[in-house]
């Protein structure tokens, strides 16, 4: 509370004492009081008010300070109105009714919200589903009458499906309950499992892939590892140079095991590096190489790898060669043990 | 004899693409139109192995699937779009043996089949393909001829299968590397080149010249 304020708003009943006490010194006066007397009766008021006064300002304050205290301790402020104790003046009642009703439309809206984003979720998951069946029916309809555009087509359909899942990921990475579900998963059978998804794209452009197959396995998700493979391979084929070639191996580090995806591509510059999992962020090579990034991919990559606890990292030394991106998956002692 | 695969599927392409395709690798398929009597369908087809969607008009696949364990063991394969946790979960604990999802790889598919109908009923003895005398033995990674035989890298054996499987026909060079991509193995095109160089060698170790032909800007043809 702001003290100076308060003695301020207390100036006019300062004044109004003031007057009473000489009108009451001049009256006790003309009656013939003495001025010993008349003293002591001022004196003696002026310390009872004063005493009051002050009393009143503290006894104000603190609660002020408590209520400044609890809104701080409160994580959602706006539920401040039902948390507080009832406030006994009159014209402070008259701002709890207040904080009351603003805290009640408040809650009322941000409840709408809720409900209409979840529901927005729901109609976009079902919408992918939906979306889905097409996609198969075409895509096996390409595989089964073969003729000069299939493979184009079966690029594109590669494609539609991917920015499907996209959105269908991106629904599920705004949310905070649980979408997935960690259990044991042989790496390399991800990696084939992202490769097989991308086949016709891969061969599209020739892409020499170098796989140092291993055993290692890891706690996790498999739709979700798949879905970041998925994007990093889409990466490395959008900024690839002449001659692609795509390395997947794993590092072993202390209770890490870190999956390796390295290209040979035109590699992000050094002051790119940094931001490069920021949203929107495309940078030189996006400006300058594919028209068409939208700073999402890597960006939902490290919001999904964030929430399944696995760490990734971008290494380039800049122009030419290449870019490793390593995925890095904690091993728990505890899980190895059971 | 033919394997027998029943078809749940109520997009009616899809439905029809899948014959197309299973009947293309060699099975016998049928495909359930008639959804309010699914039951009679698998006891009169009696299929070695059913593909089941999960979503369909008058009963979900769960609820199907729970029935067919009641009297069969016969292998289920859940096909469906609803890739969320809580559907893979209960396919597994309604009796189902795999869960694969739409839009599917359709080699991922049919490896996904051959491997549950291989272990549901094991084939004695090892598979081979033989063409004009010369006998492939796929588990045994071998190739024999009048008596002779050779050893082959994992690469060489997948595309002598591919050949073999084709025999008569030209193979174009694409469709041995997609092939291949199918099967993990990802070579690309001068690697082939490499591997048939290698396979013509080995073969005329063994007295095989000239079995793989080159046709000019097509492929290669057995």
């Amino acid at each position: 509370m702001n003290g100076k304020l308060y003695w301020k708003q207390q100036l006019p009943s300062l004044l109004i004492h003031l007057l009473c006490m000489a009108g009451m010194a001049t009256f006790l006066w003309v009656i013939g009081n003495h001025v010993d007397v008349i003293i002591l009766i001022l004196v003696a008021w002026i310390v009872i008010l004063a005493v009051c006064l002050v009393i009143s300002y503290y006894e104000r304050s603190r609660q002020m300070k408590r209520l400044l205290m609890l809104a701080e301790r409160l994580e959602e402020r706006y539920l401040l109105s039902e948390v507080m104790e009832k406030p006994r003046r009159a014209d402070d009642q008259v701002y709890y009714q207040l904080l009351k009703m603003a805290g009640k439309s408040m809650l009322e809206q941000i409840g709408e919200v809720r409900r209409e984003r979840a529901e927005y979720k729901e109609y976009v998951e079902q919408w992918i589903h939906e979306i889905k069946t097409p996609i198969t029916a075409m895509k096996l309809l390409c595989e089964n009458h073969r003729f000069e555009l299939t493979n184009e087509l079966l690029v594109e359909l590669e494609k539609t499906n991917r920015f499907t899942e996209q959105a269908l990921y991106y629904a599920r990475s705004e949310h905070t309950e649980k979408d997935y579900s960690v259990r044991e998963i042989r790496l390399f059978d991800v990696v084939h499992q992202a490769i097989a998804e991308n086949k016709y794209l891969l061969l599209q452009h020739k892409v020499r892939l170098e796989l140092q197959e291993t055993e290692d396995t890891v706690y996790s998700d498999e739709k979700w590892v798949c879905f970041i493979l998925n994007q990093l391979i889409v990466n490395a084929i959008k900024y690839r140079t002449a001659r692609p070639m795509l390395e997947i191996y794993v590092e072993h580090r202390e209770n890490k095991n870190v999956l390796c995806v390295h290209d040979n591509g035109m590699g992000i510059e050094a002051s790119d590096l940094p931001r490069i999992f920021e949203k929107g962020f495309t940078g030189k090579n996006g400006r300058k190489a594919a028209q068409n990034a939208t700073g999402i991919g890597l960006y939902l990559c490290k919001r999904l790898c964030d929430k399944l606890d696995i760490g990734i990292s971008a290494d380039s030394v800049g122009n030419g060669d290449g870019t490793t991106i390593r995925l890095s998956f904690r091993m728990n002692d505890f899980i190895q043990r059971v | 004899m033919k394997q027998k695969i029943l078809i749940v599927e109520d997009d009616p392409v899809i439905r029809s693409e899948l014959m197309v395709l299973l009947e293309g690798n060699g099975y016998e398929v049928f495909a359930v139109t008639d959804f309010s009597n699914v039951m009679e369908c698998v006891k009169s087809f009696q299929p070695h192995l059913i593909l089941l969607d999960i979503k369909l008009p008058q009963e979900s696949g769960f609820s199907l699937s729970s029935k067919i364990r009641a009297f069969s063991d016969v292998p289920i394969v859940f096909v469906t779009s609803c890739n969320t946790d809580m559907d893979e979960l209960n396919s597994i604990m309604l009796g189902g043996d795999a869960f694969i999802t739409k839009p599917y790889n359709t080699a991922i598919l049919l490896a996904k089949i051959a491997s549950l109908l291989k272990r549901a009923y094991p084939v004695r003895g090892n598979e081979t393909l033989s063409y004009q005398g010369a006998v492939l033995h796929l588990d045994g990674g071998k190739i024999e001829y009048e008596g002779r035989q050779v050893d082959l890298t994992k690469n060489e054996l997948k595309i002598l299968c591919y050949l073999f499987r084709h025999a008569g026909t030209i193979c174009a060079r694409a469709d041995i590397v997609e092939y291949l991509w199918d099967h993990k193995l990802y070579v690309d095109d001068n690697a082939l080149s490499v591997n048939i160089n290698r396979i013509r060698e080995k073969l005329s170790g063994i007295g095989l010249t000239d079995f793989i032909k080159t046709k000019h800007r097509q492929g290669y043809v057995l």
